[in-house]
C-alpha cells in the first residue's frame, strides 16, 4: 500500500534537510504550489477529501475557505499539543520528519495567504523542540522560510512555541489563548478561529498529521489522495495502537481498514493468547466498544455508526483479563486532572465521577451509584463549555452500557463500610 | 416602523412572548425585558458574555443542544424556551454541581439575603444533594486585601472578579490560579489586592466569597436601611447605596447609573466614610471655644457681621466656600452675602475659572460616544477615578482615540494615541500654541524650548482634532495657571468653530460640586447661572435693585486683605485654607487678624481652630440636596443617617433671618425649587425629575473675560507641580480609615537629569524648600515630568505641600537639598 506519512520515516538522518530533500522529494511541492494561485491550492485540498486529523474530522479545505475575507494578517497555528491519552502519532512525525511538517505549514500558509505560523507543541515535547528548532533553522537557511520564498514573493515566518503541559490547550481556542500568553482556557465560539482567532485575527488551526499530508496532495494531485480510503473517509490515517497487543505502535493504514486487521495484522494480535474484550477506537475521549464491533472498518462514518468515533486515531485495546472499570477510573482521573475548571459541570462533575468510580473500584460502592453516574453524565453531556466535558462523559456512559457486568461484579462483592474519602 | 429600526432590532419569541430588542442583545437580557428570569452567575452586563457557570441553559428551536442564553445573541425569528423539562433538569443539575463543594454556611454569610446562589437555588435548584463526600478543603476567610476578605470555600469560580480586573480596571491584578477543581482567585505572589477600584468585586460576586471586611458580621443585609445617595468625594458624583443600621453607617454599595458611574465606584467612595463617625467631627457650635446652641451661634454670627458691615462697609466681609457644599447651601450663602450683606466678596476656589463654555458642556457618557477624547492637565485616576474607568472603556471597548496633554505622567498615557508632556508652568504657552495650530498658524518660534513640545507634535494634535467628528475635551482648571484657562477656552472656541467637528468639554476640577459652585455664583464676579456683573439689568430683575454690582475679592485676595487688615470678617464654609491654599503657612497669620472668623465645617480643621465661631456642617450621609457633576448632571443626594444638628441650609437661613431676611425656606427642597426658579440652566430641575438618573442642567455661554496672565513666582530652582492623590491622608480619610493602608509617603519626583545634577538618588530623603517653607520627601527618579520640573503628590495634610506654592503666581520654584 501507499505510505504517505510514514514513507521512509526511518531513513537515518531524515531530520536533516538534505536527507529530507533527497529521500522524499523534500520541499518539491512548494514549487508546484507557488505556480498555482492560493485559492487553487485550497480547491485542491478540498478535492482531496482530506479531513482534520486532530479529532473532529472536519474537512480541511472547507475550514480554510471559512477564513474571514480580506482580513489580514492571518495566522496559522499548528496544533502539536498531542495530549489525548493513547495518541502518539504526531510525536513520531515531529521526532523523525520535522521538515515534512514545515513543508506542510508552508503549503497551508501559502494557500491561506498567511505570513506567520506558530507550531504549538505540548510542554512535554521538549526533546522535539530542539529537533524542530534545528529544522526551522535549516529551512530558513535554504530559503524555504523567510522573505520571498524561492522567488515567489511569498513571505512566511514560523515559530515554535512550547505549551506548559495542559491537555485543554489541545482544544483550539484554549491553544490560541495559551499562545497569546493568557490562561489556557477555551474561548467562546462563535467567533470561530477562522474569523477571530489568534490576536483577534483570522486563524487556521490544523493538526500536525493534517499538515503533513499536504506535500503529498500537492505533489501527486488531489485524485491520488482521494483514491485511498473509503468514499467519505479519504486517505490514510496514523493509528496509535496501544494496550494488550503484542506490537503496540503507530501504524499508517488506509481509512476503512477493519479494526480487527489493525489489531491482528498490524499490532500482532492480543497478548498472551487472550481474547479481545473491548477497545477504544479514537483516544480516551470516545465511547468504548465491545469485541463484537471489531470488524467495523476504521473510518469516520463506520465508527460513528457503531456508536463511537475515530477521534485522534488512538486504538486502545483491552483483553479479557480486564475489568473495564479500572480503565474508566484511570481515564476519569485524567479528565479530573485536566479539566481547566472554567465551567461548572466539567470542573465539579469530573471530580464527583472520580470519587464515585473510586468507591466502586475499591468495592465499597453501592448499586444505585450506576444510575447516579449516568445522571451526572446526563447533566454534563452537551452542557459543558467545551468538548472536554463531553469527552469525560463518553467512556463512563459507554462502559456502563456495554460492560455493566464489570461494574456489577465490583458492586456485587459489596462490603459494608464507610465511603472512602478520596483525593 | 422605519427601515433603520428594522435593521437595528430583532424580534424573537421567548416562552411564547414576542420580544423586540436591539441587535446584539443577549437572549438572557432580552428575556429580562419581558420579565422572564434566566438565572445567571457568571454573566454580567458590563463584563460581557463568558458562559462558564452554565446556569442559563435554554432550549432554542433548531439547535440540537441546550445553549447558554448569556452567550447567544438574539436572532430574528429565534424561538427560545426557558421552562421545559429539559431546561429545568439542566438548571437543577448545574445548581447541584455548583453546590457540591459550597459550604452552605448561609446563616453566617454576609451575602445571605442578597445572594444569587441562595435565590437561584430557591427558585431553580434541586431539593437535595446526592453528594456524599467531604467538600474539597479550601481556605476560609483570608484577607485578599486589608478591606476585602475572601472565603474560598464559597467561591464558585464564576470569574466575575477576575474578568472585572481584566476588562474594567484593566490591571489583571486578580487572576485565576491553578486548574480544575483546584483553581482559585489569586493575585501575583499573593500580594494584597489593593487597587483603586477593588471593592467593586464585592458587589459583583454572586456568592459570599468576596466580602467587605469592614462590614463583615456587622449586620444582616435585610436589617439595613438603604438610602439612594451620591458619593461626596470627587466631582463625578457616583451613585451609591448607603446602608445603615441603628443610624450607624455600615457599608456603601454601588447603585448603577450608566450616565454617571457605569455601575462602579472607587474604593474611596466605598470605604472613605469614616468621617461619618469620626471623633474629629465638629459636634456642636462653639463661640470663642465654648459650646453654644445653634440659635445663639447663628445670632452671634449675624450680629457680628452686621456690626462690621455698619462700621466698615459691606466689602469688609467675605465668604470663602468650596465645591464640597451642596447647590442649596452654596446658593443660600451667596444670597446671604449679596443680598443681606451687600458684597460680592464671594469665592470657592484658589484657581481661575469662569462659568460657561464656548462649546457644549458634555456629559460623562459623551466620553464613550466621541471619537476623540482630549485630556488636558487632568489626572482622572487620582482626581476623578470613575472617569478613569470610563476612559479605559472608551478606548478599549469603543475604539475612542485619546490625546493626553499634561505636565506630568499619568496612567492615562498608555491608553493615549498621542501623549504630550509640557514643561511644568508652560501651560499658557502650550495652549496658545495649540490655538495657533488649530487656526492653521505657526506657533511661536520658541515653543519647543519653552514647553518641551516640538511644534510638529502640537500640529499633529491640532490635526487630530480637526479630522475628528466628535471631540470631548476634559480639562482640570485647578491644574492650570491663571491665564491658561482663558487660553484653553479660546482653543475650545476655535475648535468649536470647525465645520465638521462637534466639540464639547467637561470642566473637571476634582472637587465634589465644583461645577455647582460655579453655577450657584459662588464667585466674586458672577451671579448664579453665569450672569456677569456687567449684566446689571438681568441682575436687578432677578435679585432686586440693591444687589451689589461691584466686583468682589477672590479667595486669595480675601486672604491678602485679611493680612493687610482691610477685610474684617470672613465666613469659611467647608474648606481649610490653612492647609489647602497656596502659601498655606501664611494663611493662618492672616486669618488671626480678622475681627470675625466663622468656620462652618464638618471636621475639626486647622482653620476651625482659629475661628471665633464654629458651626457644624452635616456633610455627605447626613445632608440632603443636589450636586452638579463635571458633566453638568444635577443629582439628588439623599440622607442615609440622621444628624444631631440641623441641616446646613437651616443654619444659613437662620443667619439670614437674623440679618433681616424676611422669608425663610421651610425645608431644603424649597431651596432646590428656588434654584430652579432663579438660576439659569436649572429651570427643569425638580426633585422628582432627578431622583433616578439625575438630569443635565443647561450650560451657559462662556463669560467673556480678558486673559490675566499671572506673574511667575520668585527665586530659582525647579518648577513645582503639586499632584493630586486619591487616597490622601486628610480630614476625610484619617488614620482610622479602612483605607489607611493606601496612604503614601511624601515623595518628590525628579527627572533623571535633574537628579544627576543635584546628586540625589532614588530613595534619598531630601528637603524641598520654597516660598519660605520646607517639606520633607523621598526622592523618586522618574520621567514623570520634563527636566526642570518637580512633582510633589499631596499625600497628606500634615505634609504641608501647598505652602511651597506661592499664592497667585503662575509657577513656583523649589530647591532640593539632602
Amino acid at each position: 500500500m501507499t505510505l504517505i506519512l510514514f514513507k521512509d520515516i526511518d531513513t537515518p538522518g531524515l531530520t536533516s534537510i538534505d536527507v529530507y530533500e533527497k529521500t522524499l522529494e523534500g520541499y518539491q511541492a512548494l514549487k508546484k504550489a507557488f505556480a498555482m494561485k492560493p485559492d487553487e491550492v485550497i480547491e485542491m485540498v478540498k478535492a482531496s477529501g482530506l479531513r482534520g486529523r486532530g479529532g473532529a474530522g472536519f474537512p480541511t479545505g472547507l475550514k480554510w475557505s471559512f477564513l474571514a475575507k480580506d482580513v489580514f494578517p492571518r495566522y496559522l497555528a499548528c496544533n502539536a499539543d498531542e495530549s489525548e491519552p493513547g495518541t502518539c502519532k504526531d510525536r513520531e512525525l515531529l521526532m523523525k520528519n520535522p521538515h515534512l511538517l514545515i513543508e506542510g505549514m508552508i503549503l497551508c500558509s501559502y494557500a491561506c495567504r498567511i505570513e506567520t505560523g506558530y507550531n504549538y507543541m505540548r510542554g512535554e515535547f521538549w526533546e522535539y523542540e530542539s529537533v524542530m528548532e534545528k529544522a526551522l533553522e535549516e529551512a530558513y537557511e535554504k530559503g524555504y522560510l523567510g522573505k520571498n520564498i524561492m522567488g515567489s514573493g511569498f513571505n512566511l515566518e514560523i515559530h515554535n512555541h512550547m505549551g506548559a503541559g495542559a491537555y485543554i490547550c489541545g482544544e483550539e481556542s484554549a491553544m490560541l489563548s495559551s499562545l497569546e500568553g493568557e490562561r489556557g482556557e477555551p474561548r467562546m465560539k462563535p467567533p470561530f478561529p477562522a474569523v477571530k482567532g489568534l490576536y483577534g485575527q483570522p486563524t487556521i488551526v490544523n493538526n500536525v498529521e493534517t499538515l503533513c499530508v499536504l506535500p503529498f496532495i500537492v505533489r501527486n494531485g488531489a485524485a491520488a489522495y482521494a483514491a485511498i480510503g473509503t468514499e467519505k473517509s479519504k486517505g490514510t490515517k496514523l493509528v496509535s495502537v496501544s494496550g494488550h497487543v503484542k506490537k503496540p505502535g503507530n501504524y499508517e493504514v488506509p481509512l476503512g481498514t477493519p479494526i480487527i486487521d489493525l489489531i491482528e495484522k498490524y499490532a500482532g494480535g492480543i497478548r498472551d493468547g487472550n481474547k479481545l474484550k473491548a477497545f477504544i477506537p479514537g483516544g480516551s475521549s470516545v465511547p468504548i466498544l465491545p469485541a463484537s464491533k471489531a470488524d467495523v472498518p476504521y473510518d469516520y462514518e463506520s465508527l460513528q455508526a457503531a456508536g463511537s468515533m475515530l477521534g485522534s486515531g488512538a486504538l486502545i485495546v483491552m483483553d479479557d483479563t480486564t475489568n473495564v472499570v479500572s480503565e474508566i477510573l484511570r481515564i476519569t482521573s485524567f479528565y479530573m486532572h485536566e479539566s481547566c475548571g472554567k465551567c461548572t459541570p466539567c470542573r465539579e462533575g469530573t471530580r464527583w465521577m472520580y470519587q464515585i468510580l473510586s468507591e466502586i473500584q475499591n468495592k465499597v460502592g453501592k448499586p444505585e451509584q450506576l444510575d447516579l453516574l449516568i445522571d451526572i453524565c446526563d447533566n454534563m453531556e452537551f452542557k459543558c463549555f467545551c468538548p472536554l466535558g463531553d469527552a469525560a462523559v463518553a467512556p463512563v456512559v459507554s462502559s456502563i452500557e456495554h460492560f455493566r457486568e464489570d461494574y456489577e461484579e465490583l458492586l456485587g462483592s459489596l462490603k459494608t463500610g464507610q465511603p472512602v474519602g478520596t483525593t | 416602523m422605519n427601515t433603520a429600526t428594522q435593521t437595528d432590532t430583532v424580534t424573537l419569541t421567548i416562552d411564547g412572548k414576542s420580544v423586540t430588542v436591539p441587535k446584539g442583545t443577549m437572549v438572557v437580557d432580552a428575556a429580562e425585558t419581558v420579565d422572564i428570569e434566566i438565572p445567571v452567575f457568571c454573566y454580567h452586563k458590563k463584563l460581557g458574555p463568558f458562559g462558564c457557570c452554565r446556569m442559563c441553559l435554554v432550549e432554542v428551536e433548531k439547535m440540537p443542544k441546550l445553549t447558554t442564553a448569556c452567550t447567544l445573541a438574539a436572532g430574528e425569528g429565534m424561538v427560545v424556551k426557558t421552562d421545559t423539562g429539559k431546561v429545568e433538569k439542566a438548571q437543577q443539575g448545574m445548581l447541584e454541581f455548583t453546590l457540591l463543594n459550597h459550604p452552605l454556611d448561609c446563616p453566617v454569610c454576609d451575602k445571605g439575603g442578597e445572594c444569587p446562589l441562595q435565590d437561584h437555588t430557591f427558585r431553580f435548584g434541586p431539593p437535595d444533594t446526592r453528594m456524599e463526600y467531604n467538600r474539597y478543603p479550601r481556605d476560609k476567610a483570608t484577607p485578599l486585601s486589608p478591606v476585602i476578605t475572601i472565603d474560598r470555600e464559597r467561591c464558585i469560580a464564576c470569574q466575575r472578579c477576575t474578568r472585572y480586573s481584566d476588562i474594567i480596571e484593566k490591571d489583571q491584578a486578580l487572576v485565576m490560579l491553578n486548574r480544575g477543581f483546584q483553581n482559585r482567585v489569586a493575585t501575583f505572589n499573593d500580594q494584597p489586592y489593593d487597587t483603586r477600584f477593588s471593592g467593586n468585586v464585592i458587589d459583583i460576586c454572586p456568592v459570599g466569597a468576596l466580602t467587605n471586611t469592614d462590614f463583615r458580621f456587622t449586620a444582616r443585609s435585610w436589617e439595613l436601611t438603604n438610602a439612594s445617595t451620591l458619593c461626596g468625594h470627587c466631582a463625578c458624583n457616583c451613585n451609591m447605596t448607603l446602608g445603615a443600621r441603628l443610624n450607624e453607617m455600615k457599608r456603601i454599595t454601588t447603585r448603577p447609573n450608566d450616565l454617571v458611574d457605569d455601575g462602579w465606584v472607587c474604593d474611596k467612595a466605598r470605604w472613605g466614610y469614616d468621617f461619618t463617625k469620626s471623633k474629629n467631627r465638629i459636634q456642636q457650635p462653639r463661640k470663642q471655644g465654648q459650646a453654644v446652641g445653634i440659635q445663639e451661634a447663628c445670632a452671634e454670627v449675624a450680629a457680628s457681621l452686621k456690626k462690621i458691615v455698619e462700621d466698615h462697609g459691606p466689602n469688609s466681609v467675605g465668604f470663602i466656600g468650596s465645591g464640597y457644599g451642596l447647590n442649596e447651601e452654596l446658593y443660600l450663602y451667596q444670597k446671604l452675602f449679596r443680598l443681606n450683606l451687600g458684597t460680592n466678596n464671594i469665592d470657592h476656589k484658589t484657581y481661575t475659572d469662569t462659568p460657561g463654555l464656548p462649546v457644549a458642556h458634555f456629559d460623562l457618557l459623551d466620553v464613550e460616544t466621541s471619537d476623540l477624547v482630549v485630556l488636558i492637565a487632568s489626572d482622572p485616576t487620582e482626581e476623578l477615578p470613575i472617569l478613569d474607568l470610563r476612559l479605559k472603556k472608551a478606548v478599549t471597548q469603543r475604539g475612542v482615540k485619546m490625546i493626553v496633554l499634561n505636565d506630568q505622567q499619568t496612567l492615562m498615557d498608555k491608553y493615549a494615541t498621542l501623549s504630550l508632556r509640557y514643561n511644568i508652568g508652560s501651560d499658557r504657552v502650550v495652549l496658545a500654541g495649540l490655538n495657533a495650530a488649530l487656526q492653521g498658524q505657526a506657533p511661536e518660534s520658541n515653543l519647543e524650548q519653552a514647553t518641551g513640545i516640538p511644534a510638529d507634535q502640537l500640529k499633529a494634535f491640532a490635526d487630530k482634532i480637526k479630522t475628528a467628528s466628535k471631540v470631548c475635551v476634559i480639562y482640570n482648571p485647578a491644574a492650570l495657571s491663571g491665564g491658561s484657562v482663558h487660553t484653553l477656552k479660546q482653543c475650545l472656541a476655535t475648535a468649536g468653530g470647525l465645520a465638521d467637528t462637534t466639540v464639547g468639554a467637561l470642566p473637571a476640577a476634582p472637587v465634589t460640586n465644583a461645577v455647582g459652585a460655579m453655577d450657584m455664583g459662588v464667585l466674586p464676579d458672577c451671579y448664579p447661572g453665569g450672569i456677569a456683573l456687567t449684566e446689571s439689568d438681568a441682575i436687578k430683575t432677578k435679585w432686586g435693585d440693591t444687589a451689589p454690582l461691584e466686583k468682589g475679592l477672590t479667595a486669595l485676595e480675601m486672604i491678602e486683605k485679611a493680612k493687610s487688615g482691610e477685610l474684617k470678617a470672613l465666613v469659611v464654609y467647608r474648606c481649610n485654607p490653612v492647609v489647602d491654599f497656596p502659601s498655606g503657612h501664611e494663611v493662618g497669620e492672616a486669618l488671626k487678624k480678622l475681627d470675625l472668623l466663622v468656620v462652618h465645617d464638618m471636621m475639626e480643621t486647622e482653620t476651625a481652630k482659629l475661628a471665633h465661631v464654629v458651626l457644624p456642617s452635616n456633610g455627605p450621609g447626613f445632608d440632603e440636596g443636589t450636586t452638579t457633576n463635571i458633566g453638568g448632571r444635577v443629582q439628588l443626594r439623599t440622607k442615609g443617617l440622621t444628624a444631631d444638628n440641623p441641616g446646613d441650609w437651616k443654619i444659613i437661613s437662620t443667619i439670614a433671618k437674623e440679618l433681616g431676611q424676611e422669608t425663610a425656606p421651610k425645608d431644603v427642597h424649597a431651596v432646590t425649587a428656588e434654584i430652579a426658579e432663579k438660576v439659569n440652566g436649572y429651570q427643569g430641575i425638580k426633585r422628582s425629575s432627578i431622583r433616578k438618573e439625575g438630569r443635565n442642567r443647561e450650560g451657559f455661554p462662556s463669560m467673556n473675560r480678558a486673559s490675566v496672565a499671572e506673574a511667575n513666582g520668585s527665586g530659582d530652582g525647579l518648577v513645582l507641580r503639586v499632584a493630586s492623590v486619591l487616597f490622601s491622608h486628610d480630614k476625610i480619610l484619617d488614620a482610622e480609615s479602612p483605607l489607611a493602608h493606601q496612604f503614601q509617603p511624601s515623595t518628590v519626583h525628579l527627572h533623571e537629569t535633574d537628579a544627576d545634577a543635584l546628586g540625589v538618588q532614588e530613595g534619598d530623603e531630601v528637603r524641598v524648600t520654597g516660598n519660605g517653607h520646607e517639606v520633607k520627601a523621598e526622592v523618586r527618579v522618574s520621567n514623570r515630568c520634563n527636566p526642570g520640573g518637580v512633582v510633589l503628590p499631596k499625600v497628606s495634610d500634615e505634609q504641608g505641600v501647598m505652602s511651597l506654592a506661592e499664592a497667585g503666581k503662575a509657577l513656583s520654584r523649589v530647591t532640593i537639598r539632602k
